[in-house]
């Protein structure tokens, strides 16, 4: 009996301690910002969340090369110069107070000294005041950091003709490996590079070692590498401490270890409140001291974690999301939702090929069958025949392509250099189109008629989950095969680590990559296509890199050397031009990206070479 | 009691070492470009990248033992060393996505250990009667659902067509208050703290976040319950001493109360061991549906990426944890059977 009671007891505890729940859980506390209701949506115009999936790898300016990061860097830092809106030559000054040129006295006649007037009354997120001094010591403190695998070789190439800081070491040193450099060469690297950014008055001075017509890009907004940090707080944080006796302490540190790497302190219109990795989600808060006056968004969540499509969708239908990232396949689910704007078509500078191989490493390769023109494979040197790759241009169905597989969200390609870049080359200019006649003609040319006699046997690799590279391999696969009934090709998924050591040794006939634009100008796709020592013909063998310098190298070099703009145009119209007609890869498709995001969400402009969705600091959100 | 329990803690060593050299032995087949495809998250990123110098600096060409001897020489120094794939430590993030895992479990376990039984109880009791016919058509359903099949009903429904159960741990609002100094995290586990902090708008907001996953794991599990109760309290049912008790003229829920049910629930004990090892491990597919960033969603991240220290990290913690949990079940046995004797 006496147990009866207890549990009536504890009954009546739970049921009372539920209504008390129940009742004070509906309502938050009275601080917290609550969203209304509307059309079943929440709608908070205070917070803005946006939901991606895929997170930062670090948010240091001289480490992070991977658009993830950058999005989140795009909103806390910001640079000397910025574009002008709705173009990608025009800039506008930012923490400059102008943009240099040659008329204005600024780059000097040779174009190799640019000079950057700093602007005042601009506060850190930590209330300090902006420095010409925190202006020098952002760019040599990443220059000197240049970790492996990071961005710093953008602003390296011009200012000292190297690659990377080690390789300037090296050349002063005289030495091969960075290891033998000594002492005194060490000083005497960071004083170059310490000469080369100097302050001058409020000015800050670049010093360059070649005429670089992008330079202006390299170290526009939306470049994180060209973030500009504060240099005090950088110190009092452990950072380098601006000593050139110092700076091998700091450089490529492993990514974790630099203060930067999940730290932010910028001018940007919003300020750093949290980096929960394990979330992967980043909360901003706007900068009430920002120069242009504190965004109308006042809290940014950035939810970086939700790698599931249906999930992101569910939040943006409830409103709890005020903007989701849509990946191509999935833009038709969100067409005709309720409350939701999809904008489609939005030219990026991004663009996917597939590279021929050149120079396969045929030794126990399973991809090239026997590795002869037997019929049962494919010899080494199959793609460095001209026909062999015009053939296969002609036997891809890019239309149906671009209908089936990206939904119309891409164009086919005028060569290696993207449309949004359409300024440098001609639009009535001849594109590749789906023509087996043509490629059987070129197929019937290939080794003297050698290759439509035996048929020939390839296999093509894609990465697993890319499955739009696995449909590009199976169109050019049907289109090949429709051909001649002696040509087979195979298509093959492999994980991205099986493939990389594949790729590297050189054994994949043809490589499928993509390339997204460090800056805004044709030189950052001419130079990794084209370019012998680029990356793309790094992966066609030494053939292919013969081919490339035989055939593009001089070109590019005058390009980048050209400071006159209309002969720049003229030489990039050649190249790309040149790009189609001598083939070094299956130019695949020109990419579009989409926005999608709520009804409410206004002020969105596009801006093709913004590492961020979304400016946050020119959003509002209205029921209007 | 106590040197039993001392001896089987002695074992964990052998069991983590025995671990541990298997999976090195597995990783040492992956040579260095292979590794390195780590630190370069798709093929599209490979720019400007010298892999060599990748290669070295992480030192990723030394021969397996010479890898294991660091590492173990490393984990004596408390460093289970960096995940690249969680930006972290790998301490670090066990530490901060356990909590949310043990949450899920916990509130998982209760509804699928007190419903499996009562389920597994009635059906064995009304045995080929239709209420048994029932549950056990809906535990043989449930038990043979994909788990990313259910859960993405579940969360369409939960969420999609009725609003009531969010995806993820806390709403937007809920996450900035978390994030304030005022509020302290003691476990990590957001309904816990949330009641410590009296935050009730917190704890009310958190329970409706974790409810559609609970429920999602629990009528997976349910089935799993509910059919080794039955089986095994129809075993007891047809012992003799039940007859006995029977016969005796007891009343039948004594007979099942105090006579079947606690023999019947020996096997049950072993196999809620296993299952709440089960639950810990394989939320995977749970929290990814449910974007729940748990243990489960970083142990998948990893493992896809080649994220070696922390599937190696994750593997020890799981192997804790199984050899605790095994240990805790034989405790338990010698509570509800007094036969059994741990010496």
């Amino acid at each position: 009996m006496k147990s009866k009671v207890w549990l009536w007891v504890i009954l009546a505890i739970v049921v009372v301690g539920a209504a008390v729940l129940i009742w004070t859980g509906q309502k938050p506390a009275k601080e917290v910002e609550v969203a209304k209701t509307v059309d079943g949506a929440s709608f908070n115009p205070n917070l803005f969340v946006y939901v991606g999936a895929g997170d930062a790898e670090t948010l240091d300016p001289s480490r992070a090369y991977d658009t993830a990061s950058s999005e989140i860097m795009f909103q806390y830092y910001e640079n000397l110069i910025a574009y002008k809106e709705g173009s990608l030559e025009e800039f506008v000054p930012m923490l400059a107070t102008e943009v240099p040129s040659v008329e204005n006295g600024l780059i000097s006649a040779d174009g190799k000294r640019y000079s950057f007037p700093i602007r005042k009354g601009v506060k850190f997120h930590n209330g300090a005041e902006l420095t010409p001094e925190d202006v020098e010591y952002s760019f040599e403190r990443n220059i000197f950091a240049d970790p492996v695998g990071g961005p710093m070789w953008m602003l390296i190439e011009p200012l000292f003709g190297k690659a990377s800081i080690e390789d300037l070491a090296c050349e002063i040193a005289g030495v091969d490996s960075f290891d033998q450099v000594d002492e005194a060469a060490l000083l005497k690297t960071a004083r170059r590079v310490m000469d080369a950014i100097e302050v001058d008055g409020d000015k800050v001075v670049f010093n360059l070692n070649t005429a670089y017509p992008p330079f202006l890009s390299i170290l526009a907004r939306n470049s994180s590498w060209s973030s500009i940090i504060n240099k005090k707080w950088m110190i009092e944080n452990g950072a380098w401490d601006g000593k050139a006796e110092t700076w091998t302490q700091w450089h490529n540190l492993d990514t974790e270890k630099q203060v930067l790497f999940e730290k932010a302190m910028g001018t940007g219109p919003y300020k750093q409140v949290e980096w929960d990795r394990s979330n992967s989600r980043h909360t901003m808060e706007a900068h009430a001291d920002y120069w242009q006056g504190p965004a109308a968004i006042k809290t940014v969540i950035v939810n970086n974690g939700v790698t599931e499509f249906n999930t992101r969708k569910l939040m943006l239908q409830k409103g709890e999301a005020d903007a989701i990232y849509v990946p191509v396949e999935n833009s038709p689910q969100i067409e005709g939702m309720e409350g939701v704007t999809l904008i489609r078509n939005l030219p990026r500078l991004n663009n996917v090929c597939a590279i021929f191989n050149q120079e396969i490493n045929a030794v126990d390769n399973e991809f090239v069958g026997s590795g002869k023109l037997d019929g049962n494979g494919i010899p080494a040197d199959f793609f460095s025949d001209l026909n062999i790759r015009k053939a296969f241009c002609y036997a891809f169905d890019y239309d149906s392509f671009i209908k089936e597989v990206v939904l119309g969200e891409a164009s086919v390609p005028y060569g290696v250099i993207p449309q949004g870049l359409s300024d440098f080359f001609d639009t009535n200019s001849p594109r590749y189109n789906y023509d087996l006649k043509k490629a059987e003609e070129y197929f019937k040319k290939a080794f003297n008629g050698e290759v439509w006699e035996k048929g020939f046997k390839v296999t093509l690799v894609w990465n697993i989950p890319n499955t739009t590279r696995k449909t590009a391999c199976e169109i050019l696969e049907h289109g090949i095969e429709a051909i001649n009934p002696k040509f087979q090709v195979e298509v093959q998924g492999m994980e991205w680590a099986t493939m990389l050591p594949r790729r590297r040794e050189g054994r994949l006939p043809m490589v499928f990559i993509g390339w997204l634009a460090d800056y805004a100008d044709p030189h950052n796709f001419v130079y990794p296509y084209l370019h012998s020592k680029g990356d793309f013909m790094s992966f066609t063998g030494d053939k292919g890199r013969a081919f490339a310098a035989a055939q593009f190298d001089a070109l590019i070099n005058a390009g980048i050397n050209e400071t006159d703009q209309k002969k720049r145009i003229q030489i990039y119209t050649e190249l790309q031009k040149k790009s189609l007609d001598q083939a070094p890869h299956l130019m695949l498709y020109d990419a579009y990206d989409r926005r999608v995001h709520r009804d409410w969400v206004k002020g969105f402009v596009f801006d093709p070479i913004c590492p961020a969705q979304y400016d946050f600091y020119a959003l509002s959100k209205s029921l209007d | 009691m106590l040197s039993y329990i001392v001896r089987r803690l002695m074992f964990l060593p052998v069991v983590l070492f025995g671990i541990t050299v298997l999976i090195f032995a597995l990783i040492s087949t992956l040579g260095p470009w292979t590794r390195v495809a780590t630190f370069i998250p798709s093929p599209d990123a490979e720019r400007h990248v010298d892999l060599e110098a990748i290669i070295r600096k992480y030192n990723l060409d030394d021969p397996p033992l010479k890898m294991y001897t660091r590492w173990v020489n490393n984990l004596l120094h408390g460093n289970l060393g960096w995940s690249q794939s969680s930006h972290m430590t790998v301490m670090e993030a066990i530490k901060r996505r356990f909590p949310a895992t043990l949450e899920l479990t916990l509130f998982a376990v209760i509804p699928v250990i007190i419903g499996g039984i009562l389920l597994g109880v009635i059906s064995s009791v009304y045995h080929n009667k239709p209420i048994d016919h029932t549950t056990r058509i809906m535990a043989i359903t449930l038990w043979s659902m994909p788990d990313f099949v259910l859960g993405l009903a579940v969360l369409m429904v939960g969420y999609g067509v009725l609003g009531w159960f969010p995806p993820g741990r806390l709403s937007a609002w809920a996450e900035l208050e978390v994030l304030k100094e005022s509020f302290r995290s003691f476990t990590g586990m957001h309904t816990i703290d949330s009641l410590l902090n009296l935050r009730f708008d917190i704890f009310w907001d958190a329970l409706r976040h974790i409810i559609a996953p609970v429920f999602t794991l629990a009528c997976l599990w349910w089935a799993f319950m509910l059919r080794i109760t039955r089986s095994s309290m129809l075993d007891v049912l047809n012992q003799d001493y039940v007859r006995t008790a029977r016969a005796k003229g007891l009343a039948e829920n004594v007979v099942i109360k105090k006579h079947a049910l606690g023999n019947a629930l020996i096997p049950v004990t072993t196999v809620a061991g296993n299952m709440l090892l089960g639950l810990l491990g394989g939320v995977m597919i749970v929290e990814t549906v449910f974007n729940y960033p748990g243990l489960g969603l970083l142990t998948s991240t990893a493992a896809t990426r080649l994220d070696v220290p922390c599937v190696v990290g994750v593997a020890l913690f799981y192997a804790i944890i199984l050899v605790l949990v095994n240990l805790v079940v034989d405790l338990l046995y010698s509570v509800i059977d007094p036969r059994v004797r741990l010496e």
